[in-house]
């Protein structure tokens, strides 16, 4: 699903000189597998995160997405591959405030080719699967933070991607409305859906599969 | 107070781009405002510049039944009145005269004008040197003394300390200067379009004395004098106008073969400044609504612009509130802040106006009635200041209010993003974006509609060709040409010697021009058709033309003949007529041969054949339908003043020396005056309504200018505000056409709502406009769709810019700090 090789990221500090983020990460995830990416703050997790999720474009290497060579496309055909393959879930919800959970979980759809119909059906669907059919015409203002973030994952996977990426999808939780993510985000995996978070929990980290230690930049070690 | 005005100075120039960008809206409107109040104060408001002017009337004649008003009198009617009318102190009759004032290298003709002794003095100027007339010299023989102008003195006499007592040659005869008048006297030529003089004639800058000649006493139906007096202290216009009524009854009863004996005659006694004011009233109120609506504009926009500044400083408030600060200081800090900004602006406007007021003297002084007395005065830079300072208090209210209110907890609160206070500014900067659309819109219809009926005018046939045509004017001295025949020999050798000048198609003259603003009307009998007292004689208006008269004009010949050298003054008399005439009195299309007279037609008159019929000419304005005209040979009826009509194939200008050598040929002391292209008398006409066109469609502009301004600025806050949500947007999949679609969609939103309130407004208020449209409906959906179109371009363009700058947005930026 995923192949990196000598990925690098760095920022520039000052006259030829750079703070590196990243350096030579070699990395690979296949398909259904379910990934955890642990290391202290300031390690580079997030940026590795969004670079996957394609959020981030300055970086150096290579990067295999289901094949497709990444560090070739130009900017359209790389939200293209992105709106086909991933789903993104954030440690702060990101919800937009001013529209409901229904047009929330909307939003992605609208973005790539679905119809009225279709839209309306898997908005639906996702209600339903989630069990917040009732909020539907709640602002995320007036539900708690675990509704919010239910409503987050549900908004990543709406349009079915094969890719499930989360930065600290339970960072803002209480530890039972993290378990429910969590559990979900088992059920999903156990669907075949591809999983790589990012957590700072040992608990979270076990209900994956495998763990990425980041330290520094650099990738120190794998436990499978 | 100081300190509040230091600090708001530190502010502004620490901010160089939002101040100059509010400084230019703001002196853009206030320009505007400045000019259109100074038209205001000059053309309306302030008195005509003569002692007591409120009290001065002029007395003007109707014939109703006619359908002849505005009608000057005659000798012997200002002779009744004169005698008669106690509701006066003074009465003066006066007319339009021209002179021919000889001169070492070249004659020069000079305007002026005939008046009775007291027509000067009741105006209440004094000379500056010498004397006004004395009585005795307003009679035959008594009457070889002028006054000029200090205009005319400093000119043509270099301000001559001796000049009272010289002679000058006016009309080949000797004249005593016996006064000047001074360099701010304007005689009230312009103001009235009577006697010769037209409304486009020039300034007077001589005056004689007039004395009347037994002739002249003996035709009471002749009206030529206009008629000016100064109410007795104590009299109303109306007493004044029941006098004069009943001296009409008397004169009617006295002279019942002069008169109808009917409701039909009668005397209009009019305020002299009224009628100074009233040509232009409906253009200058227009223009007052549409500066009103440019200062709206500019007031919504400072407001949103102060808006997303206190929003930029909301924390900063916030703090010095948690540090006590009162609500007042802090409103007094935003109203110091916003009225210096609309000081500064309004300097700025009032420079601009400066400059826009000698613009349009510059172009529209000779044709703009008392226009060239414009200027910005101390009343109407008092007024400025007073908006002035009442905009920058309206504009900096809301913010002032805004930011003297600020929630604290949600403002002080990390990342807090406040969103009922948000939502409810934000309304209020969507509804301003919405009011200058809409007022925009309004404007610009109304500027739309008058483009249309400008253009549309334009496009009138005249019923000649105005291109490649010169026309100037020659006036005979009664000293050398006493008789028709010189007369007529002068011009029929002029017209000779200048039709054969290489370049010239064709000469003729007559002795009105179309569309110069001259006019005489002569009442008539028709062959066959007896008139009674009870059913008025026919009136129409009559000139006298050359053979080749139509021919230069080239309007075209529809029926029978054009005259012809043949036509002369002992062969039989004809007359020529246009087709709106010959329609009026012979709708069966059956004019051609039959007789008319000027005569009584019962006492065995001379009948004049009517021989041609040509097109119909627009002659009192390209707005105004034909009517009914009436040409005879010049030959058979001559007259002092000619306007000699050239066609070239060129620029008819360039033969202009070549002209003037020929006429300098047959009498070196005749002059050629008011030289000028057919095209030139045309726009002349028509330079007052070109006036209203031009601010109208400026102020349209600066109107259009400022709202996509407005809507520039909000729509870059909006981005600004919405950065997260664009940000999250992207991060989900949207494309940076989806962001653009996002943001232009939503100004969409706002300048449709706008658009749809202004369409509706404009929709109720062009009708004011009706006195200006000319041939296009109020309601012209061509022009409410090309504005539409043409704003909404506009704004959309001017959001365009910070819609692509949310598309630029990095996502990174919004969703990367989560560490
Ligand atoms: N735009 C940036 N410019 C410079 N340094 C950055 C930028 N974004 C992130 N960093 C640095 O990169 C490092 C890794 O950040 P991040 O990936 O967010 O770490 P984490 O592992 O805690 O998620 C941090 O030291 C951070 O300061
Ligand atoms: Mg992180």
């Amino acid at each position: 699903m995923i192949k990196l090789r000598r990925l690098e990221r760095r920022y520039p500090l000052g006259k030829e000189k750079f703070f590196y983020v990243l350096r030579d990460i070699n990395l690979d995830i296949e398909e259904g597998e379910f990934v955890s990416v642990m290391g202290p703050s300031g390690a580079g997790k997030s940026t590795l995160l969004h670079i996957l999720g394609m959020h981030d474009s300055g970086w150096a290497g290579e990067y295999f997405l289901a094949e497709t060579a990444v560090h070739h496309l130009k900017p359209k055909e790389r939200a293209t591959l992105r709106n086909e393959q991933i789903g993104f879930v954030f440690q702060q919800y990101h919800l937009l405030d001013d529209l409901t959970v229904y047009e929330n979980l909307d939003i992605p759809l609208s973005y790539r080719r679905y119809s009225k119909g279709e839209r309306a059906a898997l908005v639906a669907d996702m209600l339903d699967r989630f069990q917040i059919v009732g909020k539907k015409d709640l602002y995320p203002s007036q539900l708690s933070g675990g509704q919010q973030q239910l409503v987050g994952v549900a908004r990543a996977i709406i349009a079915e991607p094969k890719l499930l990426l989360a930065d600290e999808p339970t960072g803002n939780l209480h530890s039972s409305q993290g378990e429910e993510i969590m559990e979900l985000f088992r059920k999903l995996n156990d669907e075949g859906m591809t999983i790589v978070q990012v957590t700072h929990s040992e608990k979270n980290a076990s209900y994956g599969k495998r763990i990425i230690q980041l330290r520094d930049g650099w990738l120190v070690r794998e436990n499978r | 107070m100081l300190k509040d005005i230091r600090f708001a100075s530190r502010q502004l120039v620490k901010q160089p781009a939002f101040t100059s960008i509010a400084v230019v809206t703001i002196a853009l409107a206030i320009g505007a405002t400045t000019a259109v109040l100074s038209l205001v104060n000059g053309l309306m408001v302030r008195p005509l510049s003569y002692r007591e002017p409120q009290q001065l009337v002029l007395l003007l004649q109707h014939f109703k039944s006619q359908n002849l008003e505005r009608i000057p009198v005659s000798p012997p009617e200002f002779k009744d009145y004169e005698a008669r009318a106690h509701s006066f102190e003074k009465l003066g009759a006066f007319r339009y005269t021209n002179f021919n004032l000889a001169g070492e290298d070249r004659p020069e003709r000079i305007s002026g004008a005939t008046v009775t002794a007291d027509v000067l003095p009741l105006l209440g100027v004094s000379p500056i040197r010498g004397r006004f007339f004395q009585p005795e010299e307003c009679s035959l023989g008594r009457d070889d003394v002028v006054i000029i102008s200090a205009r005319l003195w400093q000119r043509r006499f270099n301000s001559d300390p001796q000049i009272i007592g010289t002679k000058l040659l006016l009309n080949g005869k000797n004249f005593t200067v016996v006064g000047v008048m001074p360099a701010s006297f304007d005689f009230p030529l312009q103001l009235f379009n009577l006697g010769n003089g037209g409304q486009f004639g020039g300034r007077a800058d001589i005056w004689k004395p007039l004395a009347f000649t037994e002739e002249e006493m003996k035709k009471r139906g002749s009206r030529s004098y206009a008629m000016i007096g100064r109410l007795a202290p104590g009299t109303s216009l109306a007493q004044a106008q029941t006098e004069i009524e009943s001296i009409n009854a008397q004169m009617r009863r006295e002279h019942p073969d002069n008169y109808m004996q009917d409701n039909s005659f009668g005397g209009d006694v009019l305020s002299l400044q009224d009628l100074a004011v009233s040509g232009m009233r409906p253009a200058l109120l227009i223009l007052l609504g549409a500066v009103f609506l440019v200062l709206l504009i500019a007031c919504a926009n400072l407001t949103t612009m102060l808006l997303a500044r206190a929003a930029a400083r909301e924390r900063e408030i916030a703090i010095r509130v948690a540090l006590g600060a009162g609500r007042l200081r802090l409103l007094k800090q935003v109203f110091t802040e916003s009225v210096l900004l609309s000081l500064i602006g309004g300097v700025a406007g009032v420079l601009l106006a400066l400059w826009g007021v000698e613009s349009l003297k510059a172009v529209g002084a000779q044709t703009v009635p008392r226009l060239r007395e414009v200027n910005i005065d101390l009343v109407v830079l008092g007024v400025t200041l007073a908006i002035c300072v009442g905009t920058g208090i309206i504009f900096g209210l809301v913010p002032g209010l805004a930011s003297s209110r600020p929630e604290l907890t949600e403002a002080l609160k990390e990342g807090g993003r406040s969103s009922t206070v948000g939502t409810r500014r934000n309304r209020l900067r969507n509804g301003l974006v919405i009011a200058e659309v809409a007022l925009a819109l309004v404007l610009l219809s109304g500027a739309g509609l008058l483009i249309k009926s400008f253009a549309r005018l334009q496009n009138v046939n005249p019923g000649f060709n105005p291109r490649n045509a010169l026309t100037f004017e020659v006036s005979l001295p009664k000293i050398q040409y006493p008789d028709d025949a010189s007369v007529v020999r002068f011009n029929n050798e002029a017209q000779r010697r200048v039709a054969a000048l290489p370049g010239v198609q064709a000469a003729g003259f007559s002795t009105i021009l179309p569309l110069a603003g001259t006019n005489s009307d002569w009442s008539f009998a028709i062959e066959g058709r007896p008139s009674d007292n009870n059913s008025p004689s026919p009136d129409e208006e009559k000139r006298q033309v050359s053979p080749d008269y139509f021919r230069a004009i080239e309007t075209p010949l529809i029926k029978g003949r054009f005259f012809s050298d043949a036509d002369s003054a002992d062969a039989p008399l004809v007359i020529s007529v246009n087709q709106t005439f010959a329609k009026k009195f012979w709708p069966k299309g059956d004019a051609l041969g039959k007789r008319i007279t000027f005569d009584d037609p019962k006492k065995n008159p001379k009948w004049i054949t009517i021989v041609g019929i040509v097109g119909d000419i627009r002659h009192f304005g390209l707005d105004i339908d034909p009517k009914p005209e009436m040409y005879v040979p010049f030959s058979q009826s001559a007259y002092s003043t000619t306007i000699c009509v050239v066609r070239s194939n060129q620029d008819a200008r360039t033969l202009l020396a070549a002209i003037r050598r020929e006429i300098q040929a047959i009498d070196s002391a005749v002059p050629l005056a008011n030289v000028r292209s057919f095209e030139t008398v045309i726009a002349e006409s028509v330079a007052p309504r070109r006036l209203s066109v031009v601010l109208l469609g400026v102020f349209a502009g600066v109107a259009v200018l400022l709202a996509s301004v407005g809507i520039y600025g909000v729509m870059s806050f909006l981005v600004v505000q919405r950065t997260h949500e664009i940000g999250v947007r992207m991060a989900l999949g949207a494309q940076r056409s989806d962001v653009l679609k996002l943001v232009l969609f939503r100004s969409l939103k706002l300048i449709s709502v706008g658009t749809i309130i202004g369409l509706i407004v404009a929709l109720m208020s062009t009708h004011t406009l009706r006195a200006l449209l000319y041939s296009v409906s109020a309601f012209d959906a061509m022009t409410f769709v090309l504005v539409t179109i043409l704003l909404g371009a506009v704004a959309l363009a001017a959001s365009y810019l910070p819609a692509i700058r949310a598309t630029k947005a990095d996502p990174m930026v919004v969703l990367g700090h989560n560490t």
